[in-house]
């Protein structure tokens, strides 16, 4: 009889397996279309991931004898991929604004700390970590063009949209202006950004910048990047809010008007707080999009993770394990946003909430 | 004065354009003055210059003597090219990823999961520069090439694929015949509507003759491997096929949540009330369900297009030369960067807002007639 207890519900549950897989003749051709593929192409992955790997051995020999992936590469340059040049006894300084800046963005995601102390938190944040990578007071002083790796990437997305956020605002107001100048000039911004891609984008900062400006104002690689991103997720944050501001209905309008709320007032206490709530799922959207768009500053110079994995490549040590390289790197941004999209979810789950 | 609104308004206004004047005034002076001490000259005379800038590989034919306005042509195609493949590809393998999400069958729908959710996370220049890292780790040499399905071939050297060749009298034919479809079907929608199907079988008909017709001028060329290399047949190199394999796989895990999007977003309602008035299933699907996925899917799917025309510019981090990687070359050798940025930037408004419109085109003809 014991025998018989254990075995009825597994004996069911592999009924109701049986039935997913093979229950229907489409089944079964999907079921075995798949298993093939998986067949052929999962075996000979792990072989290469895991069974073969050299995963600890510190010997760059080791790793020119396998023939499967040469995890000690990473693991022995870890330090230069995920922070770049900067220089080797000042690199916990990247590795505090690494954790202080995911340790904010873990914070910020809670819906109870939604409050403008937020914003007061993170500009504080920002002047911290300013000040660990640039240095100055009584820290060694690190040039931008030295900044590398996983902070700068984590910088880049951060104070981009920290920045862009107010802009997009102000755009999507602007482009719901009742006054026309102002409408089309937001309209001819907002359109020729989204039109272009960003790595254009990038590139005529890195040109044009250098001629429209005099040579004193010119900014540094770091900052003309900065711009670029800030201005492309501006105009993206533009549309999000503008989406969140059709959903208001009027009668919001009339109230505050009724009130003899001013225009700026309506906005900030009656209006922005409302629609900014509805299209938080969006802006969570945008921001894993930001994440993803960093890892293109790469084309215009910037020492990200890419160039930091490339640089790390060029040591002649070793055997140049560049697929592992860019796996590893894949697999941070594929962190970073995977978790940030979870997130996401679970607010469009949870629905506009009420005040 | 400022408690009156109009005014205000118009203050305002005046404002912002002085500003707007004001700003562009002083950064094109800046910018002449800036070109002046350096010496460069503004124009685009150098346009019909000889270039001698090298393009690695093109769709065009291409000699580093043509002049510059060429050589933009030329980069041009390569990206019309790559994202006219991708937006194919991405489009046919996004519907059946997204349909086989839905499945039952857990083996299939997670499988799918995975693809769209790596696809979905990762960025595309990471997945590019990975695929290109694998292409001579994976790939056999040329004399073992791969040969998955008949006539295509996968080796270190790239990937060969037959190709066709039309000379110009049959282009010519079928430009016609085309064009008198195209012609036949604008009459059919507005006047012949209940007609729609037999024209459309005899207008098939009449393709399929003007291609008969045509026949002589039409060869296809398989590649077939002799001695060292393959003759014949269309050799896509390594940095193009990673180009058109890496962004396929990536849109193609957007379009995929946009097709499952639409899928759940027509109820299950839906078909009982088509069954209910004794509609066949085929009949539920064409009249009832796909209309209404249509609207549902046509809007972020213009976006997803325009993104692939967006990110065709990520070829440049494999040295493949697309438009913006020509145009950066071409800045640099010839010192015209204004002229280049203007260039640059009027080619992707100009794709992008054609694109656009004709999906806002399409959508328009699909959407809800209210009453």
């Amino acid at each position: 009889m014991p025998a018989q207890a254990w075995s009825a519900p597994f004996l069911a549950s592999l009924r109701r397996t049986a039935g997913l897989l093979f229950g229907s003749p489409l089944n079964a051709a999907l079921t075995l279309a798949f298993g093939a593929v998986i067949a052929v192409a999962v075996p000979p992955m792990l072989r290469w991931l895991v069974l073969d790997a050299v995963l600890f051995n510190p010997d760059p020999a080791a790793c020119r004898a396998t023939s499967g992936a040469c995890w000690s590469f990473i693991y022995a340059k870890s330090g230069q991929l995920l922070f770049g040049i900067y220089p080797v006894e000042e690199r916990w300084r990247p590795a505090l604004v690494c954790l202080l800046i995911l340790a904010l963005l873990g914070w910020s995601v809670r819906p109870a700390s939604w409050t403008p102390r937020l914003l007061g938190l993170w500009i504080a944040a920002l002047a911290l970590i300013v000040w660990l990578m640039g240095g100055g007071l009584g820290l060694e002083e690190i040039p931008t063009s030295a900044w590398g790796g996983l902070p700068v990437t984590l910088i880049l997305t951060v104070v981009a949209i920290g920045i862009a956020f107010p802009v997009g605002i102000l755009l999507a107001l602007a482009r719901r202006s009742t006054m026309p100048a102002v409408r089309i000039s937001a309209v001819i911004m907002i359109e020729s950004v989204r039109g272009l891609p960003l790595l254009s984008i990038l590139f005529v900062a890195s040109i044009m910048l250098p001629l429209f400006l005099p040579e004193a104002l010119l900014p540094d690689k770091f900052v003309r990047a900065l711009v670029a991103l800030t201005i492309f997720a501006a105009a993206y944050l533009a549309e999000v809010v503008r989406g969140g501001l059709q959903a208001i209905p009027k009668g919001q309008y009339e109230a505050a008007a009724a009130l003899g709320l001013p225009f700026w007032r309506t906005q900030y206490l009656v209006i922005l707080p409302q629609a900014i709530r509805v299209v938080i799922p969006a802006l969570a959207n945008t921001i894993i999009v930001m994440i993803k768009n960093t890892s293109l500053v790469l084309v215009v110079g910037l020492f990200d993770l890419i160039s930091s994995g490339k640089a790390a490549l060029a040591d002649p040590a070793w055997p140049s394990p560049a697929a592992e390289t860019f796996l590893f790197i894949g697999a941070i941004f594929f962190a970073l946003s995977f978790s940030f999209a979870r997130f996401a979810d679970f607010l469009e789950r949870r629905g506009p909430a009420a005040r | 004065m400022f408690r009156d609104a109009r005014t205000r308004s118009i203050a305002i206004q005046c404002l912002l354009v002085m500003a707007v004047i004001a700003a562009a005034s002083l950064f094109i002076t800046t910018t002449f003055t800036n070109l002046q001490t350096r010496g460069i000259p503004i124009g685009f005379d150098f346009l019909t210059m000889p270039s001698r800038i090298v393009i690695s590989e093109a769709i065009l034919s291409y000699k580093s003597r043509d002049p510059y306005y060429w050589a933009i042509v030329v980069g041009l195609a390569n990206t019309v090219f790559i994202s006219a493949l991708v937006i194919v590809f991405s489009s046919v393998l996004g519907l059946i990823v997204g349909v086989t999400r839905l499945s039952s069958n857990p083996l299939a729908a997670g499988t799918c999961r995975v693809w769209v959710e790596i696809a979905r996370n990762s960025p595309p220049i990471v997945l590019l520069i990975f695929l290109y890292s694998l292409w001579w780790k994976v790939l056999p040499p040329v004399a073992e090439a791969l040969n998955p399905i008949p006539g295509v071939f996968a080796s270190m050297r790239g990937v060969m694929v037959p190709s066709v060749h039309v000379d110009m009298e049959t282009a010519g034919v079928a430009l016609i015949v085309l064009a008198g479809l195209l012609i036949l079907v604008a009459r059919m929608a507005s006047a012949l509507r209940r007609f729609r199907a037999p024209l459309s079988w005899a207008a098939g008909a009449a393709l399929l003759f003007g291609l008969w017709v045509a026949d002589a001028g039409f060869s296809t060329d398989w590649p077939v491997f002799a001695g060292s290399n393959f003759q014949g047949g269309l050799e896509l190199t390594p940095e193009l096929s990673t180009i058109l394999i890496g962004l396929t796989l990536y849109t193609t895990g957007f379009i995929a949540e946009i097709v499952r999007g639409g899928v759940l977003s027509v109820g299950p309602g839906q078909w009982d009330a088509g069954r209910s008035v004794g509609l066949s299933r085929t009949q539920i699907l064409r009249l009832i369900v796909i209309p209404q996925m249509l609207r549902v899917i046509v809007p972020p799917l213009n976006s997803q297009y325009i993104n692939v025309v967006k990110n065709s510019t990520l070829a440049i981090a494999v040295g493949y030369p697309d438009f913006l990687a020509v145009m950066n070359t071409i800045i640099s050798k010839s010192s015209h960067s204004i002229e280049g940025v203007f260039i640059i930037l009027g080619v992707y408004l100009a794709l992008n807002l054609t694109l656009s419109s004709a999906a806002n085109w399409y959508n328009r003809r699909i959407a809800i007639v209210e009453r």
